[in-house]
């Protein structure tokens, strides 16, 4: 777009302790938020957090009862509808179109704001919408009826009418729900490309976090109403946070790809019923990390080594607050860490031994499996892949694996064959905690009947 | 395509629209000439014209008054021509208010009597009916004055009931119209059952019709509808914007209250008035708009003007054939034109309907 404007013709944006109510409900207590061209804002929050009403009261559409919203120093509340339309465009979350209008004739409605009530659209208007439509990619669909679009066609045309606005500040309202992913990408490249060729503010409302983390500079994490966190997007995009505002244990690790943190949810926060057993596993390379998190999910205490310090599976039980025994990266397992890690296997009620390739650095843990069976904790083998295709140790493994399967180790195919076993054993263990105190209470002085007379 | 045809296809859709208007009003004045023509007494075409032409100012003179009969230039001007006259401004002035209330609505069954002025209207009138006599003001019956403030004050409630704050949300609206309008058919009702003589005057009434219809009344009408009329299609452009959600139109700089009000107003006055000129005509409020939206598309600039035009002729037309459908059978029985509309325009209406479904919207 080509915006004609002075080069000291700054715009700015500052939200001030808002605060906003419906009807006698505070939605949003305290907020502010400053911004200036060439800002990303990300706005973040699960659902009722006050997100579309922040939207909302910046765009003049909900007055807020308490603070002030300035663009360029002068309240918008105080502003003429068009003036700030001028400045300002929003994208809507919803944008169904009951009336038949020609895509064309959509984009053009955007000039609304620059034209005098009997104006008719010019060719200078003409030339912008057609503008943004390209850059929308939806200049083929001019003559269309927006009614007969598909959702992202219809989304990439809303899109197109708010850049013929040619505003200054873009809000979106979780533009993307509509989008596939590459609709999503590309339209989320251009206004990218927007925010820093045009030194456009761009503030957005995003359900989807790894969008946010993408393309965001800055963002705003909302929760019940109040700002929960704001800044930088290392800052505010946290474990911790996500944890909090959203309940979601999710890891958050910058991507090698993207170069951009991103952010995977792994389960809503829950509680199952902590189990009596306890299980160390026999991982590495990254064949423990599910099986960790899939542990801990079902309530058993989890323990893991050795682990070689930048292992995948070393950075997952830091990553879930695992105890671990662990080896410098790289390096064989010493004899004193062996000797760690086989009492903190003597420690668990059950060792898992994962799939995992077996080579003359983690050879040993085969052994440290063999001395737990040895001392009478089960052992269980998951035997998902051939030894055979993962031992490059020249056949020492399998044979160790053969010793372990002679004294008795338990083979499993799968995860699932696996948690049954773990649950017959898990009340195995729960009825002999059960006998034993059962026994107890029949040998405590107390307790037995008549006892209390003699007082 | 390159900029300068993409202009031009685009603005030769602009200039489509001049020809339509041009089309329309020459279809409207043909309309006129040959609905003069239709009636008991035969009086031809070259009368008819030299009738008009005599009563245009300094034309007029060079008319030669020998060419036609007095007695047919008092029927074509005394009771022909008024007759036209109302149909076309009751006409313009129901579809015009049908399109303001179902663009701002967004509601295909919004109709211009959906706040509540038809049935206040109708209240005013049965009341006038069976209490009222026959005393005039500004040359309108009471009839027709009943008429009117009944169906403001319908309206005015309608609208009060629905205000939260300062707000009017559309929802509140249409269903305290809808409330609003049984509750007064039930008076109108009630008044049906004690009428007695008066039953047949107000079941005329309710259907709507044009006989009877004097100059006078026209002269006292025509000033508001044209008023409202003309102010409601400033805002065509913005019942376009509205036409994408009023939270959108709000973003491109609408002031949606006031434009809202302004035009529930203008278009609710508009209606008012034909109401109390003809009594309740049914289907052109509802349907012309619909009609006029399938032929020339949405956009309320074109619509608007399109849709009166389209109004005019069409119950000009319908009038034409009220007066003389009859006729074979009894020579002076002459059917109120609310039937001839929903008789004839129903089908017409479903025909263009079944034509369009794939693609139509609203």
């Amino acid at each position: 777009m080509h915006y004609e404007r002075l080069a000291l013709d700054l715009v700015t944006l500052n939200v001030d302790g808002v605060e906003c109510r419906y009807g006698s409900v505070k939605v949003l207590e305290d907020v502010s938020l400053s911004v200036k061209e060439g800002d990303f804002v990300g706005i973040l929050g699960p659902n009722g957090s006050g997100k579309t009403t922040l939207i909302k009261s910046i765009s003049r559409s909900l007055k807020p009862y308490r603070g002030t919203i300035l663009l360029n120093e002068s309240d918008i509340y105080t502003l003429k509808g068009v003036e700030v339309a001028r400045q300002m465009a929003v994208v809507p979350q919803d944008s169904a179109i009951s009336f038949g209008f020609a895509a064309l004739d959509i984009v053009l409605m955007g000039r609304n704001p620059h034209m005098t009530r009997f104006q008719m659209e010019g060719n200078k208007d003409l030339a912008i919408a057609r503008k943004a439509m390209e850059l929308t990619n939806t200049w083929h669909l001019s003559e269309r009826p927006i009614n007969e679009l598909s959702g992202g066609e219809r989304q990439r045309v809303i899109i197109a009418r708010a850049l013929a606005q040619e505003p200054r500040i873009l809000l979106l309202d979780e533009p993307m729900t509509h989008l596939d992913i590459i609709n999503q990408l590309e339209i989320m490249d251009l206004v990218k490309s927007l925010c820093m060729r045009e030194k456009l503010i761009v503030i957005a409302v995003f359900h989807d976090l790894n969008l946010a983390a993408r393309y965001c500079t800055s963002c705003l994490l909302l929760k019940g109403g109040k700002i929960f966190s704001t800044g930088s997007l290392d800052e505010v995009l946290t474990s911790e946070n996500i944890r909090s505002v959203f309940r979601v244990n999710a890891i958050v690790k910058k991507h090698l790809v993207t170069n951009s943190l991103f952010v995977l949810p792994l389960s809503p926060e829950k509680s199952s019923p902590a189990k009596t057993c306890s299980i160390h596993l026999v991982c590495g390379a990254g064949t423990g990390a599910a099986l960790m998190k899939l542990l801990l999910d079902e309530g058993y205490s989890v323990t893991a080594g050795v682990l070689n310090v930048l292992d995948t599976d070393f950075e997952t039980a830091q990553f879930l607050k695992i105890p671990v025994t662990t080896e410098a990266p790289f390096s064989p397992i010493t004899e004193k860490t062996q000797e760690a890690n086989l009492a903190m296997m003597s420690r668990a009620s059950t060792v898992v031994l994962t799939s995992v390739p077996f080579g003359h650095g983690n050879l040993q843990n085969l052994e440290t499996a063999k001395q737990a069976l040895k001392n009478g904790i089960p052992t269980i083998v998951m035997d998902e892949v051939p030894i055979e295709s993962r031992d490059f140790t020249g056949g020492k493994a399998k044979e160790l694996f053969s010793e372990l399967k002679c004294m008795g180790a338990v083979f499993v195919s799968n995860q699932n064959e696996l948690l049954q076993w773990l649950n017959v054993s898990e009340e195995k263990a729960k009825t002999a905690i059960l006998e034993k105190n059962r026994i107890l209470s029949h040998l405590k002085p107390g307790s037995i009947p008549g006892s209390t007379e003699r007082k | 395509m390159t900029q300068e045809e993409i202009e031009k296809t685009y603005f030769q859709r602009t200039s489509r629209w001049k020809y339509s208007i041009i089309l329309l009003v020459l279809a409207l004045f043909v309309t006129v000439i040959v609905s003069l023509n239709v009636g008991y007494a035969q009086i031809s075409f070259p009368d008819i014209l030299a009738i008009l032409a005599k009563q245009i100012p300094f034309f007029g003179g060079l008319v030669d008054s020998s060419l036609f009969l007095p007695r047919d230039a008092a029927i074509i001007l005394q009771i022909r021509l008024p007759r036209i006259i109302a149909g076309i401004i009751v006409g313009a002035a129901l579809s015009s208010s049908g399109v303001v209330y179902q663009g701002v609505f967004k509601n295909p069954m919004a109709d211009s009597y959906l706040l509540g002025v038809s049935s206040g209207a109708a209240v005013g009138a049965s009341l006038s009916m069976l209490f009222g006599a026959g005393f005039s003001i500004l040359g309108l019956g009471l009839i027709q004055v009943a008429a009117f403030v009944g169906a403001l004050c319908a309206m005015f409630l309608v609208y009060n009931i629905a205000r939260v704050g300062s707000r009017v949300p559309i929802t509140m609206l249409l269903l305290c119209g809808i409330a609003v309008n049984f509750f007064m058919y039930s008076i109108v009702s009630l008044l049906e059952v004690i009428a007695g003589d008066s039953l047949h005057s107000i079941v005329f009434w309710l259907i709507g019709g044009f006989s009877n219809v004097l100059w006078s009344q026209i002269w006292a009408v025509l000033p508001l509808i044209v008023v409202g009329t003309v102010a409601s299609y400033f805002y065509s452009r913005d019942l376009n914007l509205l036409a994408l959600g009023e939270e959108t139109a709000h973003n491109l700089g609408v002031n949606v209250e006031k434009v809202k009000n302004r035009l529930l107003v203008f278009a609710s006055m508009v209606a008012a008035a034909a109401v109390s000129l003809s009594g309740l005509i049914g289907f052109v409020g509802l349907m012309v708009p619909h009609i006029t939206r399938i032929i020339i598309g949405p956009d309320h600039r074109i619509l608007f003007p399109a849709s009166i035009i389209t109004g005019a002729i069409f119950l000009v037309i319908c009038d034409a054939i009220a007066r003389v459908i009859a006729t074979p059978f009894a020579s002076t029985l002459e059917l109120p034109v609310g039937i001839i509309t929903m008789l004839a325009g129903a089908p017409f209406f479903i025909i263009l309907l079944r034509k369009k479904k794939q693609s139509y919207a609203l």
